[in-house]
Protein backbone atom coordinates (compact mmCIF):
# COMPACT_ATOMS: atom_id res chain seq x y z
CA UNK A 1 0.00 0.00 0.00
CA UNK A 2 1.17 3.30 -0.66
CA UNK A 3 0.94 5.88 1.95
CA UNK A 4 0.89 9.04 -0.14
CA UNK A 5 -2.15 7.94 -2.53
CA UNK A 6 -4.22 6.42 0.47
CA UNK A 7 -4.13 10.18 2.36
CA UNK A 8 -4.92 11.62 -0.57
CA UNK A 9 -7.76 9.48 -1.38
CA UNK A 10 -9.15 9.54 1.64
CA UNK A 11 -8.64 13.77 2.02
CA UNK A 12 -10.41 13.45 -1.84
CA UNK A 13 -13.58 11.29 0.00
CA UNK A 14 -13.78 12.67 3.19
CA UNK A 15 -16.66 15.48 1.85
CA UNK A 16 -18.67 12.88 0.63
CA UNK A 17 -18.52 10.42 3.52
CA UNK A 18 -19.42 13.00 5.67
CA UNK A 19 -22.09 13.73 4.08
CA UNK A 20 -23.47 10.10 3.79
CA UNK A 21 -22.64 9.97 7.73
CA UNK A 22 -25.17 12.92 8.17
CA UNK A 23 -27.86 12.00 6.26
CA UNK A 24 -28.07 7.72 7.13
CA UNK A 25 -27.59 8.94 11.22
CA UNK A 26 -30.30 12.07 10.66
CA UNK A 27 -32.67 9.15 9.45
CA UNK A 28 -31.80 7.07 12.22
CA UNK A 29 -32.70 9.84 15.01
CA UNK A 30 -35.77 11.10 13.15
CA UNK A 31 -37.17 7.19 12.82
CA UNK A 32 -36.06 5.99 16.45
CA UNK A 33 -37.59 9.66 17.64
CA UNK A 34 -41.27 7.90 16.86
CA UNK A 35 -40.40 4.94 18.90
CA UNK A 36 -41.80 6.37 22.08
CA UNK A 37 -44.96 7.26 19.95
CA UNK A 38 -45.19 4.50 18.34
CA UNK A 39 -45.68 2.71 22.05
CA UNK A 40 -48.26 4.80 23.74
CA UNK A 41 -50.27 4.29 20.53
CA UNK A 42 -49.35 0.92 20.16
CA UNK A 43 -52.71 -0.87 19.96
CA UNK A 44 -53.77 1.57 17.63
CA UNK A 45 -50.62 1.13 15.38
CA UNK A 46 -50.75 -2.71 15.37
CA UNK A 47 -54.02 -2.51 14.23
CA UNK A 48 -53.19 -0.32 11.33
CA UNK A 49 -50.23 -2.69 10.12
CA UNK A 50 -53.05 -6.02 10.42
CA UNK A 51 -54.19 -4.27 7.45
CA UNK A 52 -50.50 -4.58 5.40
CA UNK A 53 -50.45 -8.16 3.92
CA UNK A 54 -47.76 -10.32 6.31
CA UNK A 55 -45.23 -10.24 2.73
CA UNK A 56 -44.61 -6.71 3.07
CA UNK A 57 -43.90 -6.82 6.88
CA UNK A 58 -42.10 -10.02 6.78
CA UNK A 59 -38.97 -8.36 4.26
CA UNK A 60 -38.35 -5.62 6.51
CA UNK A 61 -37.73 -8.37 9.14
CA UNK A 62 -41.21 -8.75 11.22
CA UNK A 63 -42.71 -11.75 11.39
CA UNK A 64 -44.82 -10.82 14.34
CA UNK A 65 -46.45 -7.70 15.28
CA UNK A 66 -44.86 -7.55 18.42
CA UNK A 67 -41.44 -7.64 17.20
CA UNK A 68 -42.26 -4.06 16.62
CA UNK A 69 -42.67 -3.37 20.37
CA UNK A 70 -39.27 -4.17 21.26
CA UNK A 71 -36.58 -1.07 20.62
CA UNK A 72 -34.61 -3.64 18.61
CA UNK A 73 -37.51 -5.04 16.90
CA UNK A 74 -38.37 -1.42 15.63
CA UNK A 75 -34.66 -0.27 14.53
CA UNK A 76 -34.00 -3.24 12.94
CA UNK A 77 -37.77 -3.17 11.02
CA UNK A 78 -37.23 0.61 10.33
CA UNK A 79 -33.69 1.17 10.08
CA UNK A 80 -32.09 -1.26 9.35
CA UNK A 81 -33.28 -2.14 5.61
CA UNK A 82 -32.29 1.11 4.65
CA UNK A 83 -29.12 1.78 6.19
CA UNK A 84 -28.48 -1.39 4.09
CA UNK A 85 -29.89 -0.06 0.92
CA UNK A 86 -27.68 3.19 1.31
CA UNK A 87 -24.55 1.70 2.73
CA UNK A 88 -24.67 -0.34 -0.19
CA UNK A 89 -25.38 2.61 -2.65
CA UNK A 90 -22.59 4.70 -0.92
CA UNK A 91 -20.06 1.78 -0.95
CA UNK A 92 -20.66 0.96 -4.75
CA UNK A 93 -20.28 4.14 -5.67
CA UNK A 94 -17.46 4.54 -4.38
CA UNK A 95 -16.21 1.44 -5.28
CA UNK A 96 -17.09 1.93 -9.37
CA UNK A 97 -15.20 5.51 -9.50
CA UNK A 98 -12.46 5.12 -6.77
CA UNK A 99 -10.02 3.16 -9.92
CA UNK A 100 -11.96 4.51 -12.82
CA UNK A 101 -12.55 8.16 -11.58
CA UNK A 102 -8.79 8.12 -12.71
CA UNK A 103 -9.26 7.46 -16.30
CA UNK A 104 -11.77 9.06 -17.23
CA UNK A 105 -10.68 12.23 -15.51
CA UNK A 106 -7.62 11.27 -17.00
CA UNK A 107 -5.39 11.55 -13.85
CA UNK A 108 -4.40 8.00 -14.69
CA UNK A 109 -1.40 9.10 -16.65
CA UNK A 110 -0.10 10.78 -13.70
CA UNK A 111 -0.52 8.07 -10.98
CA UNK A 112 0.98 5.16 -12.97
CA UNK A 113 3.88 7.20 -14.29
CA UNK A 114 4.65 7.27 -10.38
CA UNK A 115 7.30 5.22 -9.30
CA UNK A 116 4.53 2.84 -7.17
CA UNK A 117 3.59 -0.80 -8.98
CA UNK A 118 -0.54 -1.64 -10.06
CA UNK A 119 -0.52 -3.73 -7.15
CA UNK A 120 0.06 -0.75 -4.72
CA UNK A 121 -2.59 1.39 -6.53
CA UNK A 122 -5.22 -1.31 -6.20
CA UNK A 123 -4.39 -1.78 -2.59
CA UNK A 124 -4.42 1.54 -1.63
CA UNK A 125 -7.38 1.93 -2.96
CA UNK A 126 -9.25 -0.83 -1.30
CA UNK A 127 -7.69 0.32 1.78
CA UNK A 128 -9.88 3.69 0.99
CA UNK A 129 -12.80 1.50 0.46
CA UNK A 130 -13.08 -0.45 3.63
CA UNK A 131 -11.54 2.28 5.57
CA UNK A 132 -15.02 4.60 4.23
CA UNK A 133 -17.45 1.78 4.70
CA UNK A 134 -16.23 0.47 7.68
CA UNK A 135 -16.25 4.38 9.31
CA UNK A 136 -19.70 4.67 7.42
CA UNK A 137 -21.12 1.60 9.88
CA UNK A 138 -19.14 2.27 12.46
CA UNK A 139 -20.85 5.63 13.03
CA UNK A 140 -24.26 4.66 12.09
CA UNK A 141 -24.32 1.38 14.14
CA UNK A 142 -23.46 3.88 17.12
CA UNK A 143 -25.83 6.33 16.08
CA UNK A 144 -28.44 3.79 15.83
CA UNK A 145 -27.09 2.22 19.21
CA UNK A 146 -27.52 5.56 21.29
CA UNK A 147 -30.56 6.31 20.47
CA UNK A 148 -32.04 2.86 21.22
CA UNK A 149 -30.18 3.50 24.34
CA UNK A 150 -32.43 6.81 25.00
CA UNK A 151 -35.61 6.25 23.70
CA UNK A 152 -35.70 2.27 24.80
CA UNK A 153 -38.25 0.72 27.31
CA UNK A 154 -36.48 -2.34 28.30
CA UNK A 155 -33.62 -3.92 27.67
CA UNK A 156 -32.29 -5.18 23.95
CA UNK A 157 -29.72 -7.74 23.11
CA UNK A 158 -26.55 -6.28 22.08
CA UNK A 159 -25.38 -9.51 20.47
CA UNK A 160 -28.27 -9.27 17.84
CA UNK A 161 -27.50 -5.58 17.54
CA UNK A 162 -24.04 -6.63 16.41
CA UNK A 163 -24.75 -9.36 13.89
CA UNK A 164 -27.60 -6.75 12.50
CA UNK A 165 -24.57 -4.42 12.17
CA UNK A 166 -22.36 -7.38 11.24
CA UNK A 167 -24.94 -8.03 8.00
CA UNK A 168 -24.83 -4.71 7.29
CA UNK A 169 -21.02 -4.48 7.42
CA UNK A 170 -20.89 -7.52 4.73
CA UNK A 171 -23.62 -6.00 2.75
CA UNK A 172 -21.86 -3.09 2.10
CA UNK A 173 -18.71 -4.52 1.09
CA UNK A 174 -20.15 -7.34 -0.64
CA UNK A 175 -21.29 -4.23 -3.09
CA UNK A 176 -18.45 -2.40 -2.87
CA UNK A 177 -16.48 -5.38 -4.22
CA UNK A 178 -19.36 -5.67 -6.89
CA UNK A 179 -18.58 -1.86 -7.78
CA UNK A 180 -14.95 -2.77 -7.99
CA UNK A 181 -15.15 -5.61 -10.50
CA UNK A 182 -17.62 -3.90 -12.97
CA UNK A 183 -15.39 -0.71 -13.12
CA UNK A 184 -12.04 -3.13 -14.27
CA UNK A 185 -14.43 -4.51 -17.20
CA UNK A 186 -15.07 -1.30 -18.56
CA UNK A 187 -12.46 -0.46 -21.22
CA UNK A 188 -13.50 2.96 -22.00
CA UNK A 189 -13.64 4.52 -18.90
CA UNK A 190 -16.87 6.49 -18.49
CA UNK A 191 -18.67 7.31 -15.04
CA UNK A 192 -21.09 4.09 -14.10
CA UNK A 193 -22.44 5.91 -10.85
CA UNK A 194 -25.79 5.32 -12.35
CA UNK A 195 -25.44 2.11 -13.71
CA UNK A 196 -23.91 1.26 -10.15
CA UNK A 197 -26.99 3.06 -7.90
CA UNK A 198 -29.11 0.86 -10.38
CA UNK A 199 -27.79 -2.55 -9.76
CA UNK A 200 -28.47 -1.87 -5.95
CA UNK A 201 -31.88 -1.32 -6.18
CA UNK A 202 -32.77 -3.66 -8.88
CA UNK A 203 -31.34 -6.28 -6.26
CA UNK A 204 -32.98 -4.60 -3.29
CA UNK A 205 -36.46 -4.78 -5.63
CA UNK A 206 -35.91 -8.06 -6.42
CA UNK A 207 -35.81 -9.23 -2.90
CA UNK A 208 -38.53 -7.03 -1.81
CA UNK A 209 -41.00 -9.04 -5.02
CA UNK A 210 -39.22 -12.13 -3.85
CA UNK A 211 -40.75 -11.94 0.00
CA UNK A 212 -43.99 -10.65 -0.61
CA UNK A 213 -44.70 -12.42 -3.79
CA UNK A 214 -45.67 -16.25 -2.93
CA UNK A 215 -44.32 -17.30 -6.40
CA UNK A 216 -41.13 -15.41 -6.46
CA UNK A 217 -39.74 -16.15 -3.50
CA UNK A 218 -36.74 -18.50 -5.16
CA UNK A 219 -35.47 -15.23 -7.02
CA UNK A 220 -34.85 -13.85 -4.20
CA UNK A 221 -31.08 -15.74 -3.71
CA UNK A 222 -29.98 -13.58 -6.83
CA UNK A 223 -30.21 -10.60 -4.42
CA UNK A 224 -27.23 -10.26 -1.80
CA UNK A 225 -30.41 -8.59 0.24
CA UNK A 226 -31.98 -12.12 0.47
CA UNK A 227 -28.40 -13.22 2.96
CA UNK A 228 -28.62 -10.52 5.41
CA UNK A 229 -31.13 -11.68 8.19
CA UNK A 230 -32.97 -8.62 10.16
CA UNK A 231 -34.73 -10.58 11.98
CA UNK A 232 -33.41 -9.55 15.00
CA UNK A 233 -35.83 -10.25 17.61
CA UNK A 234 -35.74 -14.20 16.80
CA UNK A 235 -34.70 -15.82 19.57
CA UNK A 236 -32.58 -18.22 17.74
CA UNK A 237 -30.97 -14.45 15.97
CA UNK A 238 -27.74 -15.55 14.80
CA UNK A 239 -25.23 -15.18 12.33
CA UNK A 240 -25.79 -17.92 9.82
CA UNK A 241 -22.34 -19.98 8.68
CA UNK A 242 -23.77 -20.30 5.65
CA UNK A 243 -24.47 -16.37 4.65
CA UNK A 244 -21.04 -15.06 5.64
CA UNK A 245 -19.42 -18.02 3.82
CA UNK A 246 -21.40 -15.97 1.08
CA UNK A 247 -20.69 -12.73 1.77
CA UNK A 248 -17.15 -13.14 2.44
CA UNK A 249 -16.74 -15.81 -0.89
CA UNK A 250 -17.97 -13.65 -2.71
CA UNK A 251 -16.33 -10.24 -1.58
CA UNK A 252 -13.04 -12.31 -1.75
CA UNK A 253 -13.81 -13.78 -5.17
CA UNK A 254 -14.49 -10.35 -6.99
CA UNK A 255 -11.98 -8.45 -5.61
CA UNK A 256 -9.45 -11.07 -6.74
CA UNK A 257 -10.87 -11.12 -9.84
CA UNK A 258 -10.76 -7.36 -10.15
CA UNK A 259 -6.74 -7.47 -9.17
CA UNK A 260 -5.98 -9.99 -12.01
CA UNK A 261 -7.87 -7.77 -14.46
CA UNK A 262 -6.32 -4.31 -13.16
CA UNK A 263 -2.93 -5.56 -13.37
CA UNK A 264 -3.52 -6.39 -16.77
CA UNK A 265 -5.67 -3.72 -17.88
CA UNK A 266 -4.86 -0.77 -20.66
CA UNK A 267 -5.07 1.86 -19.27
CA UNK A 268 -6.33 5.03 -21.90
CA UNK A 269 -7.02 8.40 -20.87
CA UNK B 1 29.63 0.12 -25.95
CA UNK B 2 27.33 1.41 -23.27
CA UNK B 3 23.79 -0.08 -22.66
CA UNK B 4 20.69 1.92 -23.93
CA UNK B 5 18.62 3.92 -22.44
CA UNK B 6 15.55 3.03 -24.30
CA UNK B 7 16.12 -1.04 -26.13
CA UNK B 8 12.69 -1.26 -27.65
CA UNK B 9 12.79 -4.78 -29.74
CA UNK B 10 10.04 -6.18 -32.39
CA UNK B 11 7.48 -4.43 -30.45
CA UNK B 12 3.85 -4.65 -31.53
CA UNK B 13 0.85 -4.07 -30.17
CA UNK B 14 -2.96 -4.29 -31.27
CA UNK B 15 -5.87 -3.54 -30.14
CA UNK B 16 -8.05 -6.68 -31.18
CA UNK B 17 -7.82 -6.75 -34.79
CA UNK B 18 -6.91 -2.64 -35.17
CA UNK B 19 -3.14 -2.61 -35.43
CA UNK B 20 -1.82 0.15 -33.17
CA UNK B 21 2.21 -0.67 -33.89
CA UNK B 22 4.08 -3.20 -35.52
CA UNK B 23 7.39 -4.65 -35.01
CA UNK B 24 9.05 -1.15 -33.65
CA UNK B 25 12.67 -1.80 -33.08
CA UNK B 26 14.43 1.95 -31.34
CA UNK B 27 17.35 2.19 -29.30
CA UNK B 28 18.35 5.51 -27.90
CA UNK B 29 21.38 5.95 -26.36
CA UNK B 30 22.62 8.33 -23.16
CA UNK B 31 22.39 11.84 -23.09
CA UNK B 32 20.84 11.87 -26.52
CA UNK B 33 17.78 14.16 -27.69
CA UNK B 34 15.78 11.61 -29.89
CA UNK B 35 12.46 12.77 -31.60
CA UNK B 36 9.87 11.02 -32.47
CA UNK B 37 7.69 11.75 -35.25
CA UNK B 38 5.00 11.04 -36.95
CA UNK B 39 1.08 12.05 -38.02
CA UNK B 40 -1.45 11.30 -35.52
CA UNK B 41 -2.75 7.88 -35.44
CA UNK B 42 0.87 6.72 -36.34
CA UNK B 43 1.77 4.97 -33.07
CA UNK B 44 3.87 7.49 -31.15
CA UNK B 45 1.31 7.44 -28.10
CA UNK B 46 0.97 4.04 -27.98
CA UNK B 47 4.88 3.08 -27.97
CA UNK B 48 5.13 5.60 -25.31
CA UNK B 49 2.26 4.03 -23.61
CA UNK B 50 3.89 0.94 -23.78
CA UNK B 51 6.95 2.51 -22.24
CA UNK B 52 5.04 4.06 -19.29
CA UNK B 53 3.19 0.54 -18.63
CA UNK B 54 0.14 2.08 -19.36
CA UNK B 55 -1.04 -0.51 -22.07
CA UNK B 56 0.60 -3.97 -22.60
CA UNK B 57 2.25 -5.18 -25.76
CA UNK B 58 0.90 -7.63 -27.38
CA UNK B 59 4.99 -9.16 -28.53
CA UNK B 60 8.47 -7.81 -28.32
CA UNK B 61 9.78 -6.24 -25.53
CA UNK B 62 11.26 -2.36 -24.31
CA UNK B 63 13.99 -1.74 -21.61
CA UNK B 64 14.66 1.36 -20.11
CA UNK B 65 18.20 1.66 -18.59
CA UNK B 66 18.37 -2.22 -18.95
CA UNK B 67 14.97 -2.82 -16.92
CA UNK B 68 12.12 -4.67 -18.18
CA UNK B 69 9.26 -2.13 -18.69
CA UNK B 70 6.57 -3.94 -17.44
CA UNK B 71 8.28 -6.52 -14.65
CA UNK B 72 10.51 -3.63 -12.79
CA UNK B 73 8.23 -0.81 -13.76
CA UNK B 74 8.64 0.40 -10.37
CA UNK B 75 12.24 1.00 -10.63
CA UNK B 76 12.15 2.52 -14.08
CA UNK B 77 9.40 5.34 -13.09
CA UNK B 78 11.93 6.27 -10.02
CA UNK B 79 13.95 7.06 -12.59
CA UNK B 80 11.76 8.31 -15.91
CA UNK B 81 9.95 11.83 -16.06
CA UNK B 82 6.96 12.30 -18.41
CA UNK B 83 4.45 14.71 -19.90
CA UNK B 84 1.50 13.42 -21.13
CA UNK B 85 -0.32 14.89 -24.36
CA UNK B 86 -3.11 15.44 -22.81
CA UNK B 87 -2.43 17.63 -19.82
CA UNK B 88 -5.34 16.69 -17.28
CA UNK B 89 -4.60 17.24 -13.15
CA UNK B 90 -6.40 16.69 -10.11
CA UNK B 91 -9.22 19.65 -10.15
CA UNK B 92 -9.39 19.54 -6.84
CA UNK B 93 -6.21 20.34 -6.21
CA UNK B 94 -4.48 23.23 -6.03
CA UNK B 95 -1.39 23.67 -8.49
CA UNK B 96 0.90 23.58 -5.11
CA UNK B 97 -1.03 20.32 -4.02
CA UNK B 98 -0.83 18.85 -6.91
CA UNK B 99 3.03 19.21 -7.27
CA UNK B 100 3.85 18.19 -3.72
CA UNK B 101 1.68 15.01 -3.92
CA UNK B 102 3.41 14.01 -6.99
CA UNK B 103 6.97 14.67 -5.10
CA UNK B 104 6.06 12.88 -2.33
CA UNK B 105 6.77 9.67 -4.52
CA UNK B 106 9.53 10.07 -4.60
CA UNK B 107 12.71 10.26 -2.23
CA UNK B 108 13.46 14.08 -2.52
CA UNK B 109 15.03 15.89 0.19
CA UNK B 110 14.68 19.56 -1.99
CA UNK B 111 11.18 19.20 -2.76
CA UNK B 112 9.38 22.38 -2.28
CA UNK B 113 13.05 24.19 -3.30
CA UNK B 114 12.56 22.47 -6.73
CA UNK B 115 8.73 23.21 -7.21
CA UNK B 116 9.87 27.30 -6.13
CA UNK B 117 12.39 27.25 -8.91
CA UNK B 118 10.67 25.58 -11.60
CA UNK B 119 7.06 27.45 -10.74
CA UNK B 120 8.97 30.20 -10.77
CA UNK B 121 10.87 29.66 -14.47
CA UNK B 122 7.58 29.02 -15.47
CA UNK B 123 6.08 32.16 -14.10
CA UNK B 124 2.98 29.72 -12.47
CA UNK B 125 0.87 30.80 -9.74
CA UNK B 126 1.13 27.67 -6.80
CA UNK B 127 -1.77 28.99 -4.84
CA UNK B 128 -4.57 28.21 -8.15
CA UNK B 129 -7.37 25.79 -8.57
CA UNK B 130 -5.92 23.47 -11.23
CA UNK B 131 -9.40 23.61 -12.61
CA UNK B 132 -9.23 27.20 -12.99
CA UNK B 133 -6.06 26.88 -14.89
CA UNK B 134 -5.93 27.46 -18.94
CA UNK B 135 -4.61 24.91 -21.00
CA UNK B 136 -0.73 26.81 -21.26
CA UNK B 137 -1.32 26.97 -17.46
CA UNK B 138 -2.18 23.16 -17.16
CA UNK B 139 0.73 22.45 -19.80
CA UNK B 140 3.54 24.11 -17.59
CA UNK B 141 2.07 21.75 -14.46
CA UNK B 142 2.73 18.95 -15.98
CA UNK B 143 6.15 20.32 -17.32
CA UNK B 144 7.43 20.88 -13.67
CA UNK B 145 5.50 17.52 -11.97
CA UNK B 146 7.69 15.59 -14.62
CA UNK B 147 11.05 17.28 -13.90
CA UNK B 148 10.70 17.57 -9.80
CA UNK B 149 12.56 14.62 -9.06
CA UNK B 150 15.52 15.31 -11.88
CA UNK B 151 15.05 12.15 -13.83
CA UNK B 152 17.78 10.85 -16.07
CA UNK B 153 15.12 10.00 -18.69
CA UNK B 154 12.82 12.51 -20.31
CA UNK B 155 9.57 11.01 -22.01
CA UNK B 156 7.60 14.05 -23.97
CA UNK B 157 4.58 13.80 -25.54
CA UNK B 158 3.43 16.13 -27.62
CA UNK B 159 4.73 18.29 -24.65
CA UNK B 160 4.69 22.04 -26.68
CA UNK B 161 0.47 22.03 -27.40
CA UNK B 162 -1.10 25.10 -25.60
CA UNK B 163 2.13 26.61 -24.55
CA UNK B 164 3.04 30.18 -25.80
CA UNK B 165 6.23 30.79 -28.22
CA UNK B 166 7.55 32.27 -25.24
CA UNK B 167 7.33 29.67 -22.69
CA UNK B 168 7.94 27.32 -25.62
CA UNK B 169 11.65 28.95 -25.79
CA UNK B 170 12.17 28.71 -21.58
CA UNK B 171 11.02 25.23 -22.10
CA UNK B 172 13.45 24.27 -24.94
CA UNK B 173 16.01 25.86 -23.17
CA UNK B 174 15.51 24.03 -19.81
CA UNK B 175 15.50 20.92 -21.32
CA UNK B 176 18.95 21.68 -23.05
CA UNK B 177 20.25 22.62 -19.63
CA UNK B 178 19.14 19.40 -18.19
CA UNK B 179 20.78 17.49 -21.61
CA UNK B 180 23.72 19.43 -20.87
CA UNK B 181 24.06 17.18 -17.30
CA UNK B 182 23.02 14.76 -18.85
CA UNK B 183 19.41 13.66 -19.17
CA UNK B 184 18.39 11.85 -22.22
CA UNK B 185 15.01 13.16 -23.93
CA UNK B 186 13.00 11.18 -25.89
CA UNK B 187 10.77 13.57 -28.03
CA UNK B 188 7.51 13.04 -29.36
CA UNK B 189 5.81 15.17 -31.47
CA UNK B 190 3.84 15.83 -35.01
CA UNK B 191 5.38 18.94 -35.30
CA UNK B 192 8.75 18.33 -37.89
CA UNK B 193 10.50 22.16 -37.45
CA UNK B 194 10.44 21.76 -33.43
CA UNK B 195 11.96 18.07 -33.71
CA UNK B 196 14.22 19.35 -36.54
CA UNK B 197 15.18 22.31 -34.36
CA UNK B 198 15.87 19.98 -30.93
CA UNK B 199 16.89 16.45 -31.69
CA UNK B 200 20.03 14.93 -33.08
CA UNK B 201 18.17 12.00 -34.11
CA UNK B 202 14.69 11.16 -35.26
CA UNK B 203 12.94 7.98 -35.95
CA UNK B 204 10.03 8.78 -38.72
CA UNK B 205 6.28 6.62 -37.59
CA UNK B 206 3.32 5.59 -40.42
CA UNK B 207 1.14 3.56 -40.17
CA UNK B 208 2.46 1.83 -36.57
CA UNK B 209 5.54 0.75 -38.35
CA UNK B 210 9.45 2.93 -37.87
CA UNK B 211 10.04 4.30 -41.49
CA UNK B 212 13.12 5.99 -40.77
CA UNK B 213 15.74 6.55 -38.70
CA UNK B 214 17.62 9.66 -39.20
CA UNK B 215 19.94 11.66 -38.08
CA UNK B 216 18.71 15.57 -38.15
CA UNK B 217 21.39 16.72 -40.59
CA UNK B 218 20.66 14.30 -43.10
CA UNK B 219 16.62 15.58 -43.21
CA UNK B 220 18.00 18.66 -43.23
CA UNK B 221 19.87 18.63 -45.82
CA UNK B 222 16.84 17.82 -48.17
CA UNK B 223 15.26 20.75 -46.98
CA UNK B 224 12.21 19.97 -48.74
CA UNK B 225 9.62 23.35 -49.59
CA UNK B 226 6.39 23.32 -50.54
CA UNK B 227 5.78 26.11 -53.29
CA UNK B 228 2.47 27.36 -54.55
CA UNK B 229 3.00 30.21 -57.32
CA UNK B 230 0.59 32.28 -59.34
CA UNK B 231 1.95 33.15 -62.78
CA UNK B 232 0.66 35.96 -65.01
CA UNK B 233 0.84 33.56 -67.88
CA UNK B 234 -0.10 30.53 -68.84
CA UNK B 235 2.50 28.00 -68.04
CA UNK B 236 2.52 24.33 -68.65
CA UNK B 237 3.91 21.70 -66.71
CA UNK B 238 6.48 20.03 -68.82
CA UNK B 239 8.21 24.00 -69.51
CA UNK B 240 8.97 23.85 -65.56
CA UNK B 241 12.23 23.03 -66.54
CA UNK B 242 14.29 23.58 -63.35
CA UNK B 243 15.97 20.32 -61.17
CA UNK B 244 14.65 18.69 -57.70
CA UNK B 245 10.98 20.05 -58.45
CA UNK B 246 8.34 17.28 -58.20
CA UNK B 247 4.66 16.03 -57.98
CA UNK B 248 3.58 19.57 -59.93
CA UNK B 249 0.01 20.23 -59.53
CA UNK B 250 -2.26 22.90 -61.43
CA UNK B 251 -4.62 25.06 -59.75
CA UNK B 252 -6.88 26.96 -60.87
CA UNK B 253 -6.16 29.95 -63.09
CA UNK B 254 -2.29 29.89 -63.52
CA UNK B 255 -1.53 28.58 -60.10
CA UNK B 256 1.11 25.77 -59.84
CA UNK B 257 2.32 24.02 -56.83
CA UNK B 258 5.01 21.57 -56.61
CA UNK B 259 7.36 20.30 -53.89
CA UNK B 260 11.32 21.17 -53.88
CA UNK B 261 13.87 20.09 -52.73
CA UNK B 262 16.82 21.80 -53.77
CA UNK B 263 18.57 25.12 -53.69
CA UNK B 264 16.83 27.76 -53.07
CA UNK B 265 19.07 30.29 -54.70
CA UNK B 266 18.43 27.96 -57.45
CA UNK B 267 14.60 28.70 -57.34
CA UNK B 268 14.34 32.18 -56.89
CA UNK B 269 16.65 32.80 -59.95
CA UNK B 270 14.68 30.63 -62.13
CA UNK B 271 11.35 32.55 -61.23
CA UNK B 272 12.86 36.19 -61.37
CA UNK B 273 12.65 35.43 -64.73
CA UNK B 274 9.04 34.90 -64.95
CA UNK B 275 6.08 37.29 -64.07
CA UNK B 276 4.14 36.27 -60.75
CA UNK B 277 1.41 37.46 -58.79
CA UNK B 278 1.58 35.59 -56.03
CA UNK B 279 4.37 33.20 -54.59
CA UNK B 280 4.22 31.36 -51.27
CA UNK B 281 7.05 28.80 -50.29
CA UNK B 282 6.15 26.67 -47.10
CA UNK B 283 7.22 23.56 -44.86
CA UNK B 284 5.19 20.86 -46.06
CA UNK B 285 3.13 19.44 -43.84
CA UNK B 286 4.52 15.82 -42.63
CA UNK B 287 1.91 13.49 -44.96
CA UNK B 288 3.46 15.59 -47.90
CA UNK B 289 6.84 14.43 -46.31
CA UNK B 290 6.20 10.93 -46.14
CA UNK B 291 4.37 10.76 -49.63
CA UNK B 292 7.90 12.52 -51.35
CA UNK B 293 10.53 10.96 -49.41
CA UNK B 294 8.86 7.23 -48.49
CA UNK B 295 6.24 6.61 -51.16
CA UNK B 296 8.28 3.39 -52.37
Amino acid sequence: MNRNLFLKEIRRNVFSLTIWMIVITLLIVVTMSFYRTFMENQSKVVGMLSLIPKGALQFKGISNFNDLLSVLGFYSANNVIYMMVLGSIFSIVLSSNILLKEEYDKTAEYLLTRPITRSEIFFSKLSVLFTNVFLLNIVTALAGFICMELVMKGPFSIRAFIILSLYTLLLNILFGSIGLFISTLIKRAKPITTFSIGLVLIFYFIFTLSKITEGAAKIGFISPFRFANVDATNPAYTINIWHLAYFIGISLILTGLSYRIYKRKDIYT
Amino acid sequence: MSSPVIDITDLSKYYGKTRGIENINLRIDEGEIFGFIGPNGAGKSTTIRILMNLIFPTGGSARIMGMDVIRDTKKIKMQVGYIPSDASAYSSMSVHEFLSYCIRFYEVHNGEQRISELSELFELDLNRQITDLSLGNRKKVSIIQSLLHSPKLLILDEPTTGLDPLMQSVFFELLRSENKKGMTIFFSSHILGEVQMFCKRVAIIKGGKIIKIEDIDNLRKKQLKKVSVEFRDHMITESFGIQSVENVIAGPGNTLSFMYSGNINELINFMSGKKIINLMIEEPSLDEIFLHYYKN
